[in-house]
């Protein structure tokens, strides 16, 4: 294993953990702010979207200029399936179909 | 109640999280082999840091060989929704030894903490009620009840990954392009269905926006700080928002 790799995942792991236990050394019978609450939650939503973005339309710090329109396609595709199904599996799954299809196509 | 009891009661509890993590751990699996993880640091990372979103968001700055600190930071941000999960569960556990509340909660994921934390206080409220004649738990029997719906749900976390590595080696050329959307499409989508409120779609949307110009100035910190930005700015907004409603109400 990739020694800079392992300590990447080792801290990452421990940090992880510093959040779990933190609270149940610090926190027992006490109330977390619903508003830290609210803001940890929407940070990592932002996160998510931006790495979403990130991994989907760009690749060695460059916007990948052509394949960006069927992959914007294939991220409405799940997107809208997503929604009206209810289930992120089926909007992953033909939102994935969708890009393989467009890829062998274009 | 007997200690086995309550961990299979918490087993029972934990299938549906099985059901949903099987598809999100197998697509990890797949976006770490395409990403150019080794299996040992897939399960390391699946077994050790325990955090879908987590592992998402160092996927890519990971195998490019970004910087050390650039990976940490957006583990360390995305993980902090730990705190409020475990703080809620914590007072619980009340009366359970330090060492065994400390070693148990690496297993606090969104999921297990919504089962358990919905299972608690419906027992709380159905003893309140009169409904149920049965003792309030105590804090071992409730650390019990965790377990059986945290490991199981860990378990399967990792070896799905383990087995997304071996799918994502088994396809053939070709499906480059959709092996690396499945997980970032898998997100969206949980993202979609779990909208509420207005805040929520503006920040998704904003970020999602946002992270290309913001990677393109810096590619190394432009999308977490963009992130940052749309968050704070859209919790500030409805935090605002709240306050004014609130004092209008009280001058009606």
């Amino acid at each position: 294993m990739d020694a800079t790799r392992f300590e990447i995942i080792f801290i990452m792991g421990l940090m992880a953990f510093g959040a779990r236990v933190l609270p149940q050394i610090l926190f027992v019978g006490r109330k977390f702010p619903e508003a830290w609450d609210r803001f940890l939650r929407y940070l990592s939503y932002a996160l998510i979207c931006s790495i979403i973005a990130v991994t989907i339309f760009m690749s060695s710090a460059r916007f990948e200029t052509q394949a960006a329109p069927r992959r914007g396609l294939a991220l409405a595709v799940t997107i809208a399936v997503a929604h009206f199904t209810k289930s992120a599996v089926t909007g992953m799954l033909i939102g994935t179909l969708v890009i393989l299809g467009l890829s062998w196509v274009g | 109640m007997f200690a086995s009891a309550r961990f299979r009661q918490g087993v029972k509890a934990a299938i549906p999280i099985w059901v949903a993590f099987v598809p999100s751990s197998v697509a990890w699996g797949i976006a770490a082999q395409a990403h150019g993880l080794r299996l040992d640091e897939i399960i390391l990372m699946s077994a050790w840091v325990y955090s879908g979103p987590a592992q998402f968001a160092v996927l890519e700055p990971l195998s490019a060989g970004k910087s050390a600190l650039q990976v940490l930071v957006a583990g360390f941000l995305m993980n902090l929704r730990f705190l409020p999960m475990s703080a809620a569960l914590a007072p619980y556990f009340r009366g359970v030894q330090r060492a065994k509340r400390a070693v148990s909660c690496h297993v606090v994921s969104a999921s297990s903490f919504i089962i358990s934390y919905l299972h608690f206080q419906k027992e709380r409220e159905a003893l309140a009620e009169g409904i149920t004649r049965h003792p309030e738990p105590d804090g071992d029997a409730n650390l019990y009840f965790f377990l059986g719906v945290g490991v199981t749900s860990f378990l399967v976390w990792v070896v799905g990954t383990g087995v997304g590595y071996g799918v994502a080696l088994g396809m053939p050329h070709g499906f480059d392009e959709a092996l690396k959307f499945i997980l970032p499409g898998y997100f969206a989508g949980l993202l979609v269905v779990e909208m509420r409120g207005w805040a929520m779609p503006v920040i998704c949307l904003g970020s999602l926006l946002a992270a290309i110009p913001g990677a393109l100035i810096d590619p190394g910190w432009g999308w977490l700080t963009t992130a940052m930005i749309v968050a704070t700015a859209g919790w500030g907004l409805e935090q605002w928002m709240l306050r004014g409603s609130r004092s209008s109400s009280s001058w009606a």
